[in-house]
């Protein structure tokens, strides 16, 4: 699908956001650069801090500003450029072209209006429909996302549904103008696994239905490893690594894409009466003024973690089947 | 719905027989006798005379059988006779109610509505200079005695620049006004009290609604509307602000008693004919009967809001009253 020579639906160059603490700008994500091609499914990896919601939050143009800002690169949708425009034009592109679906069904949906008015709120904004047809519309899309007698749910509030349920409406929330781009920022993480695996089962139906992009947020590999077709691992606030799900999955290639890999814990089918223990990886996430240290932030963390390593970032190292790696053992000329 | 709304109404019942045993016990206690308040402006009496219209009252008898007459009179509707202006005590409560109720509502009114906006347009910008301007105006309603407020503000308008009536409801040529004329000229006449009443409200609505509004601008929903491309309006105005209301209207449910009593200050200062100021007089003259009617309207009134708050607690927030 990466070999496809269409122009690229989503594209962002050198994305970096800041937020500014005690007067100094803290950047949170940095020289970011990837594609998104239409119907395509991105995984973005990594540990909480590094930068995927935030990430996300930037393409939605969402950066809670103050104290967050986008510092400077592009995010180009289509031929609109996003870095930049103005509130009025950004407004007319978020829930219409790229949506998103966040973490916490809990509290993401008003607990005072009905979830019908949720979703019908976003046809009549964008879509120009009466209040009538984005209703009718609201029931379309409870069916759709497999909700069970809509015409009644569509009259409920969220508190009188469960979290997949309100987990459905947000993802209906977020398809019902049909958008090019779906955000996912782990969507199932605050659900059970019975539910999660019937929440991504909507979301490859509606995809597929649909066309739509979708970039999806998480931190677990299992989840990568099934629905996604790329795959980009952050680290603090930079892409380390980024691949075909499968090769990625099969061999990861940066020292913390690895450690991620090996954290899934294996189901072997005649265990070993002392099981191994969990790899784990050493150390914590970095803080923010960590981030602003020159060379590869991993480096503290890192078992193979060179001299070089602690000097400068390392340059981008393609392969063939669209593989790149952000590190000083795959880089040329490197000691 | 019905069941919560009897429950209440019954607790409410229980509430107010507790207030008339505790009133007339503390009424009876305090010191100072109505009988010989009354000989003094008859201009001196007899021990006989006294003892006459002591039975007369029933004011002879024992404590309890006094009580327990009051209670009856009360549950057939009955508040007693006035000892001082001679007539019954629920007509000059209903006299006077109008005067407060219309003073009370509109100070709470504007309170609410502004202290509201106030409170919204600050949260948007909680740095920003109008944001420190609520919190100064909001630090001095609370600090200022209503009192004194209320001269200040009638030395300014009134003294100083004569643009607004001193006191009272009504000018002396009322009569001669037409309808239209009249409403206006108790419109004038209201607009001091019931700045100096909303003062003290509005600083404390501005603050919570401030605070409820930052609290609900940094919820997930209030990103899930954003995010969904909704206008700046409908994101503060729709999303926000209806649950940012249920602490205020909570706090105005809690606060309307104090309203009432902060009422009665407000009266006196601008010789407004409303309960407060027939309170005070009664309570100077030691009237009992026309006190103890009061407390009790006034209890009534409180229970009243409550219960009506409760129930627009259902209409704001669904979760409440769902189970």
């Amino acid at each position: 699908m990466s070999m496809t020579p269409t122009p690229p639906l989503l594209s962002v160059r050198d994305l970096t956001v800041a937020f500014r603490v005690r007067g100094e700008d803290a950047p949170v994500v940095r020289d970011l650069s990837f594609d998104l091609h239409e119907g395509e499914t991105l995984g973005i990896v990594g540990e909480s801090g590094c930068g995927k919601s935030m990430t996300a939050l930037a393409l939605m143009g969402l950066v809670p500003n103050p104290p967050g800002r986008i510092a400077s690169g592009s995010i180009r949708l289509g031929d609109e450029e996003l870095v930049a425009a103005a509130e009025a034009r950004l407004r007319r592109v978020r829930g219409a072209r790229i949506s998103m679906v966040f973490q916490e069904p809990m509290t993401s949906l008003n607990p005072v209006f009905t979830v019908g008015e949720q979703i019908a709120e976003t046809a009549r904004a964008h879509l120009g429909l009466s209040a009538r047809e984005a209703r009718d519309r609201a029931v379309e899309m409870l069916r759709l996302v497999g909700i069970p007698a809509p015409e009644r749910r569509v009259g409920d509030y969220p508190h009188q549904l469960s979290g997949g349920m309100r987990q459905r409406v947000m993802i209906a929330i977020a398809l019902v103008c049909e958008p090019q781009v779906l955000i996912a920022d782990e969507p199932t993480t605050a659900l059970d696994v019975t539910v999660q695996a019937q929440i991504f089962d909507l979301f490859r139906e509606l995809q597929d239905r649909m066309n739509t992009a979708v970039i999806l947020i998480t931190h677990d590999i299992g989840v990568v490893a099934e629905m996604t077709d790329r795959v980009m691992v952050m680290y603090a606030g930079r892409k380390v690594e980024e691949g075909p799900a499968a090769d990625f999955v099969a061999a990861p290639r940066h020292p913390y894409a690895r450690g991620l890999v090996n954290c899934v814990p294996r189901l072997v089918a005649d265990p070993p009466d002392v099981p191994e223990p969990l790899f784990e990886i050493p150390g914590l996430v970095p803080g923010a003024e960590a981030l602003a240290r020159p060379g590869c932030a991993f480096a503290p963390r890192c078992p193979r973690a060179m001299p070089v390593c602690g000097r400068e970032f390392p340059p981008v190292t393609a392969s063939p089947g669209g593989r790149s790696v952000a590190c000083w053992l795959d880089a040329e000329g490197a000691r | 719905m019905i069941r919560t709304l009897s429950r209440r109404l019954l607790n409410a019942a229980g509430l107010l027989l507790a207030v008339l045993v505790f009133n007339f016990a503390l009424i009876h206690m305090a010191p100072g006798d109505p009988v010989e308040v009354l000989a003094g402006e008859m201009g001196g009496a007899t021990p006989e005379l006294l003892a006459e219209i002591r039975a007369g009252y029933g004011l002879d008898r024992p404590f309890h059988v006094q009580l327990l007459t009051y209670l009856g009179r009360v549950a057939q509707g009955d508040l007693g006779h006035s000892f001082y202006y001679d007539q019954p005590v629920t007509g000059l409560i209903l006299d006077r109610i109008g005067a407060t109720l219309l003073l009370v509502c509109a100070a709470l009114t504007l309170a609410l509505l502004l202290g509201c906006f106030l409170g919204v347009v600050s949260a948007q910008n909680r740095n920003g200079w109008l944001s420190h301007l609520v919190t100064l105006l909001s630090l001095a309603g609370f600090s200022a005695p209503v009192f004194w407020v209320g001269i200040l503000l009638i030395l300014t308008f009134s003294v100083a620049l004569p643009v607004l009536p001193i006191s009272g409801m009504s000018s002396v040529d009322a009569g001669r006004m037409g309808p239209w004329g009249r409403a206006a000229d108790v419109a004038a006449h209201m607009v001091l009290p019931v700045l100096t009443l909303a003062s003290i409200y509005l600083a404390f609505y501005s603050r919570l609604a401030r605070a409820s509004m930052l609290d609900v601008l940094g919820s997930d929903y209030v990103r899930t509307a954003r995010a969904k491309g909704l206008s700046r309006f409908l994101v503060v105005y729709k999303h926000a602000l209806r649950n940012a209301l249920l602490p205020v209207v909570t706090f105005a449910g809690l606060q309307f008693a104090q309203v009432v009593s902060g009422a009665v200050l407000v009266e006196t200062v601008f010789a407004w004919p409303g309960l407060g100021t027939l309170a005070y007089e009664s309570l100077l003259r030691r009237d009992s009967p026309t006190l103890l009617g009061i407390l009790f309207f006034s209890a009534l009134m409180v229970v009243a809001v409550n219960i009506a708050v409760d129930l627009l607690y259902r209409l704001i927030d669904p979760r409440i009253g769902a189970r």
